[in-house]
């Protein structure tokens, strides 16, 4: 490789432009997609994502999506469109949503269109990927933690499948979905949505490619990726060498051993050779569970835990992971998965276990480097919600009423809405109004708790508690909750977040607990309550500012116990700081 | 006579309308630490260029039209009143948690936003009502009054109430206001449910924690306002430009402040769609507002000007939403001070950062060392650096050149002249992505729409971006550079108000949606008798927020009938229904179902003639016409024709390369576009084809 000074004279210029017009091209995409889609897993989560990918595969550009859906996979599906479809003509469109090609998990239906010259060449192929509020699982959910395989878990699967032609849809594909996925028109409504993004993506680089040129925009590519790996050689550079290992252990679920699943990643950084390796391969088989990740998942959570820990700047496409080794086994749980495994909650649990070693072991190996492990999902106030009204009519939908979970950062307390670490703070929260005009539920509280940051010298998150319950009904609540056993910790002194946890509140007020994983049926007149993960705490809370604690006192964030308790710091329960008291008391300490 | 005044960061500008409709400007700099003395120095120098007393001049005006960005500023530098947030018991973080949200998921470096109103002055009221309105709890006057014995003893000093499904039901609300009135009497304090009856907490709560945190502030600074045109001889009505694109009475304003938090930047459409129907006749229009430091650009869509709840002050998801109905405005940092720099992997940027006013620009000579657009503009040859700001200001060029040398020309490997005209070519590209990204959604296709260049810098690249976005026309107003004070002059009285309540087409509920219909009308009834009484035409418009089942944001739909009186009439507004949404979002499910969940009346009182938006000329000061060498892309230096711009005649052709200057702007021809003069004053631009970089 060359330095910046040698390059081509302009081609900073050319490279700012022609790959703004890509980024657009996603822009406008995710923008259709997010302003037309039905469900609210779709338009509140964000959980959708669109993107380019060159005629061979590689990743170009994305517009701004949750971090587990598109690093990697969006490459695995292309490249599985052209090994299953020999020819490929303008006006075809493909479904897909098989995580044993490369899709994350079933839920996440996929529309692949390639993008075709006037002379029948195949220039792009663009992507618009949706969670599905339903896909068919046998139960109501699109986490189905407790299914033993992809036939419990019944989740139709579409490999690649031809689903328009000539831009018309493919009937057959069409009836097929509607007899198996539960509030058909809620999907027909983002299949419409994923079809207009992915074909306005298609339309907007034929007007490109006419525009400038199609060897000029392949010219490009490489330039762009040439460029990228600059800046991730530059990022590499910034860090500090050597290796580093973190371990997470995932909550007991049906299907995994009573100690729960414990996973970990290797990771070495040579500044030299400016390569890192991230070596997931030292952890369990496959399980009769459907945490299992799917390749796409296993690579891309390995990912986001490094660029969480480097310059944000770096673009995501193929020039940076030209610089990376993920190394992955067949049929282990974090690794390649292989057909009947379910792999139906592939983008949360698990992955989020593995992002959250790679982004720890960063932090372990240097100070000012990596990331706390951020918070677990999924409790029950982000569950899928399911039922029967009075009149007969049923509704299944996913809420996002209270998430937090974001890690300690070696500059910065915590985003305190990260959600988790795969979706990084994208998903929109709901609103209290909306959910009680949508669903027939009342929700009684919602609020931060005092005492729950992961305390640090950059604290992590805060858990909030949702009480809510059914109202003129019973509801079936689908979740998967990991962080109950096993609470988000904290690095380089840094201290745990809280632990999720769900209890139910029956009619006579009586509070039981509730299980980690599991379809849960709440009975009118009882209520759930959900407390999220919060995130673990970056440094020692002993380093934290004491003014700044003193404000977290103050905002009641934190007791004036705790402070002194774990920072050291003298305030009063108004939050007032007691400087000369605070300095006495930590150098003593000292 | 009328006046219009709009405050900008850097400059005062004024309009003066005489009772023939010609109008004449002026500028003068804003003083920052008191904004009203900017609008009486620009004043003063409106009447001595007439050669008449400040007081001659005002005692002939019958109306002071406002536009001021004294309320955002006083936000963005906190500078806000105390203000204490009542909400909904087991609700309390409203505004910590906000909608959600995050911008780069990969950035780990940016603090979570702290709430408007922090966690320590916000009070839990007990009391809780279900979405029908029905009383869940009962309201706790105790407790209340305990609350608001807490928040007198934290010295506040203006209250916010929101609690869930006070839309609905307002009961409880109300009576925290009675509770107000009475132990804590002469602090201001706003209802979530009258000043913004929408659906979704957040946006409400916002949007009352901005407007009461504002109320001690505002109020006196309209009174000072007023009391400084009165003392000076004005006799008129004194308005202020709302968010909404209207004026609003001073003494209304000061209120219900949150309708001055776009003030200003929601005038630029309304002049806009006049110049663009008038000189082109087509009412579609992008709008587009350059200053120093942001690119504003606003909609106007077969004339109408769209509107958004989802307006940030600050960053999205990183400042505020407002909640609260307002043109829609896109703001991006870029201008003629963004400045130029390289990342490690040797590629382009231009902005965000800004050399603001100072330092400002290296060749301002005010300390500034990074190389800015208008730096490149000035290298370029497009900025006559003697006759800047007409005149007013010396540029150095070599300065700027040895910038752009040692910062970009340098390690790029290319010439200054390249390096300069690429600096222009990527400010040009963050536009028009900032254009894309407003019309795809609002669901217009540029490549239908004119696009109105303001502001004093539009003229310097908007030849450029008229070309990328493939714009049939480019039009720079002669007033352009004023372009929201001239809407101000334009505006009508206008207000808006707003109802919830749900109902789905399967189903209507004829007879509760018509008595919300009533009630709205009678409220735009007692405008018109109010505020609106003696103007000249009255129009009154009816709204449905609606949306498919199960999505979760709706769209605004104008209803085909005043009263939906059966199945017809339903059908004609799922049709509207169907059509607006195809319009936006290219997508149309004529088998569903749709769901109303709130209604609207908007009215506007037009209190103007017929506006003629022409400038009398003004004598040329400095520089004349002539010819000097300028570069572009693809030709290099070229003898570049120098035109002024109010000695154009109306339908001469002027074919680029060439620069077109007058004291307030300068508009580059790039070769291949041609310029000619509209009778209103308007240069008229085909952008041509030619390159964009």
């Amino acid at each position: 490789m060359s330095d910046t000074s040698a390059r081509r004279s302009g081609d900073g210029v050319r490279l700012a432009l022609i790959n703004n017009r890509l980024e657009s091209v996603a822009r406008k995409m995710a923008n259709t997609l997010l302003r037309t889609g039905r469900s609210g897993v779709l338009n509140i989560a964000r959980d959708f994502s669109c993107c380019i990918v060159t005629r061979d595969n590689r990743l170009l550009a994305t517009a701004e999506s949750l971090p587990i859906h598109v690093l990697s996979g969006p490459d695995l599906m292309a490249a599985s469109v052209s090994q299953f479809h020999k020819t490929i003509r303008r006006g075809d469109a493909f479904l897909h949503n098989s995580p044993y090609h490369g899709c994350s998990h079933p839920a996440d239906h996929t529309i692949l269109v390639p993008v075709i010259d006037d002379n029948g060449v195949h220039r792009f192929t663009v992507l618009a990927k949706a969670h599905q509020a339903d896909c068919g699982n046998s139960q109501p959910t699109t986490y189905m933690g407790n299914a033993v395989d992809v036939y419990n878990e019944g989740a139709l699967i579409f490999p690649a499948v031809q689903v328009q032609r000539d831009y018309e849809n493919i009937d057959d594909v069409i009836r097929m979905c509607q007899m198996r996925i539960r509030v058909p028109e809620q999907w027909w409504g983002d299949y419409l949505a994923m079809i207009g993004a992915a074909r306005i993506g298609e339309r907007e680089l034929l007007a490109l490619g006419e525009e400038i040129g199609w060897e000029t925009l392949h010219a490009h590519e490489e330039d762009f990726f040439d460029y990228t790996e600059q800046r991730m050689i530059a990022a590499i550079r910034k860090l500090t060498p050597g290796t580093g290992s973190h371990e997470s252990r995932h909550d007991h679920f049906p299907g995994t051993p009573a100690e729960g699943i414990l996973i970990r990643a290797d990771v070495s950084v040579d500044t030299e050779a400016a390569m890192i390796d991230i070596d997931l391969r030292d952890n369990p088989d496959c399980m009769p569970c459907g945490l299992n990740l799917s390749e796409a998942c296993a690579r891309t959570a390995a990912m986001v835990g490094l660029f969480n820990s480097i310059d944000h700047g770096v673009p995501k496409n193929a020039g940076a992971f030209r610089r990376l080794r993920i190394h992955l086994r067949e049929n282990c749980i974090v690794g390649i998965p292989k057909h009947p495994t379910s792999c139906s909650v592939a983008t949360t649990n698990l992955a989020d276990r593995v992002a959250n070693c790679v982004q720890a072991a960063f932090a372990g190996m240097a100070d000012g480097q990596g990331l706390a492990e951020s918070g677990a999902i999924i409790p029950p106030a982000a569950g899928v919600i399911s039922g029967q009204l009075r009149d007969g009519s049923r509704f299944v939908n996913q809420v996002f009423l209270g998430l937090s979970g974001g890690p300690g950062a070696p500059g910065t307390d915590a985003w305190q809405t990260l959600c988790h670490v795969g979706n990084a703070g994208l998903c929109f929260q709901d609103s209290i109004e909306l959910d009680e005009l949508r669903q027939p539920i009342h929700i009684h509280t919602r609020r931060f708790l005092p005492d729950t940051e992961g305390a640090g010298r950059n604290n992590g998150s805060s858990s909030i508690l949702v009480e809510f319950g059914p109202v003129g009904c019973d509801i079936d609540i689908g979740y998967v909750s990991d962080g109950t056993d096993n609470a988000p910790k904290g690095v380089r002194g840094g201290l745990e977040g809280a632990p999720a946890q769900q209890l139910r509140v029956t009619r006579n007020g009586a509070v039981e607990k509730l299980p980690g994983c599991a379809q849960v049926r709440i009975l009118e007149g009882e209520r759930v309550r959900s407390f999220s993960c919060g995130g673990g705490g970056y440094g020692p809370p002993t380093e934290r500012d004491p003014v700044v604690v003193a404000r977290d006192v103050r905002e009641g964030w934190v007791s004036a116990g705790r402070a002194l308790a774990l920072y050291g710091v003298v305030a009063s329960e108004a939050g007032v700081l007691d400087a000369a008291a605070t300095e006495a008391l930590r150098g003593g300490r000292a | 006579m009328r006046f219009a005044v709009d405050t900008g960061g850097t400059f005062t500008d004024l309009l003066v309308e005489d009772a023939a409709g010609a109008l004449q400007m002026f500028k003068a700099p804003t003083t920052p630490s008191d904004p009203i003395k900017g609008v009486t120095d620009a004043l003063r120098v409106a009447a001595d260029s007439m050669g008449r007393t400040l007081e001659n001049l005002l005692a002939e005006g019958e109306t002071f039209i406002y536009g001021t960005t004294h309320a955002i500023n006083a936000i963005i530098t906190g500078n806000t009143a105390r203000t204490a947030f009542l909400t909904t018991e087991g609700h309390p973080d409203v505004l910590v948690l906000r909608e959600g949200g995050r911008a780069e998921p990969f950035n780990y470096t940016v603090p979570f936003p702290e709430p408007y109103v922090p966690r320590s002055l916000t009070w839990e009221i007990p009391g809780r009502l279900r979405p029908d309105g029905s009383e869940m709890a009962p309201f706790d006057d105790a407790a209340c009054r305990r609350a608001i014995a807490a928040l007198k003893a934290r010295d506040v000093k203006a209250v916010a109430v929101c609690l869930l499904w006070s839309i609905v039901n307002p009961a409880h609300e109300l009576r925290v206001a009675e509770w107000l009135e009475a132990d804590l009497p002469g602090v201001p304090y706003t209802l979530s449910h009258q000043l913004n009856p929408t659906l979704r907490e957040y946006r409400r709560a916002s949007s009352t924690c901005i407007d009461a945190s504002l109320k001690p502030m505002m109020a006196a600074y309209m009174a000072g306002l007023t009391e400084r045109l009165r003392s000076n001889g004005f006799a008129g009505r004194v308005l202020v430009v709302t968010s909404q694109g209207g004026v609003m009475d001073g003494a209304d304003v000061a209120r219900a402040p949150i309708h001055l938090i776009n003030s200003g930047p929601s005038m630029a459409p309304v002049s806009g769609r006049h110049f663009s129907i008038l000189d082109e006749g087509n009412s579609t229009a992008v709008v587009a507002d350059t200053g120093g430091t942001t690119y504003d650009v606003s909609l106007v869509r077969r004339g109408r000007i769209p509107w958004t709840r989802e307006t940030w002050i600050g960053q999205p998801f990183r400042g505020h939403m407002t909640g609260f109905p307002s043109v829609d405005v896109r703001s991006i940092g870029a201008g003629g001070g963004s400045i130029a720099w390289l990342d490690d992997g040797g590629m382009l940027h231009v902005g965000p950062k800004s050399a603001g006013a100072m330092p400002g620009p290296v060749c301002y000579g005010q300390g500034g060392t990074k190389p800015t657009v208008t730096d490149a503009s000035l290298v370029l040859g497009y900025i006559d650096p003697d006759f800047f700001l007409g005149g007013t200001m010396k540029l150095d060029a070599l300065a700027a050149e040895a910038a752009i040398a040692r910062e970009v020309a340098g390690p790029l490997g290319l010439t200054v002249d390249e390096a300069a005209s690429a600096m222009i070519a990527i400010a040009t590209e963050n536009m028009v992505q900032a254009i894309l990204d407003i019309t795809v959604n609002q669901g217009i296709d540029p490549r239908e729409a004119v696009l109105v260049g303001g502001g004093g810098a539009a003229g310097l690249n908007s030849v450029l971006i008229g070309r990328r976005l493939e714009s049939p026309r480019l039009l720079i107003p002669e007033v352009g550079a004023a372009l929201s004070a001239a809407g101000a002059l334009m505006s009508d009285l206008m207000a808006q108000f707003h109802a919830t309540l749900f109902t789905r087409s399967s189903g209507f509920d004829y007879a509760r949606v018509n008595a919300v219909l009533d009630a709205l009308e009678q409220q735009a009834r007692a405008f018109i008798d109010g505020p609106g009484a003696g103007s000249r035409e009255q129009t009154v418009t009816f709204w449905a927020e609606a949306r498919y089942p199960e999505q979760v944001w709706e769209l605004e739909v104008r209803l085909p009938t005043p009263r939906l009186n059966g199945p017809e009439d339903v059908a004609a507004l799922v049709e509207a229904f169907h059509r607006t949404h195809e319009d936006v979002f290219a997508i149309r499910d004529s088998a569903s179902a749709v769901e109303i969940v709130g209604w609207s009346v908007s009215v506007a009182c037009r209190i103007r003639g017929e506006v003629g938006g022409t400038l009398t000329t003004t004598a040329a000061s400095g520089a004349g016409e002539g010819a000097r060498m300028a570069y572009f892309p693809g030709h290099g230096r070229v003898p570049t024709v120098v035109r002024r711009f109010e000695a154009i005649e109306v339908g001469e052709k002027i074919a680029g390369p060439a620069i077109i200057e007058s004291s307030f702007t300068t508009v580059v021809v790039n070769p291949g576009a041609v310029a000619e003069r509209r009778p209103s004053g308007s240069l008229s631009v085909d952008p041509g084809r030619g390159g964009t970089a």
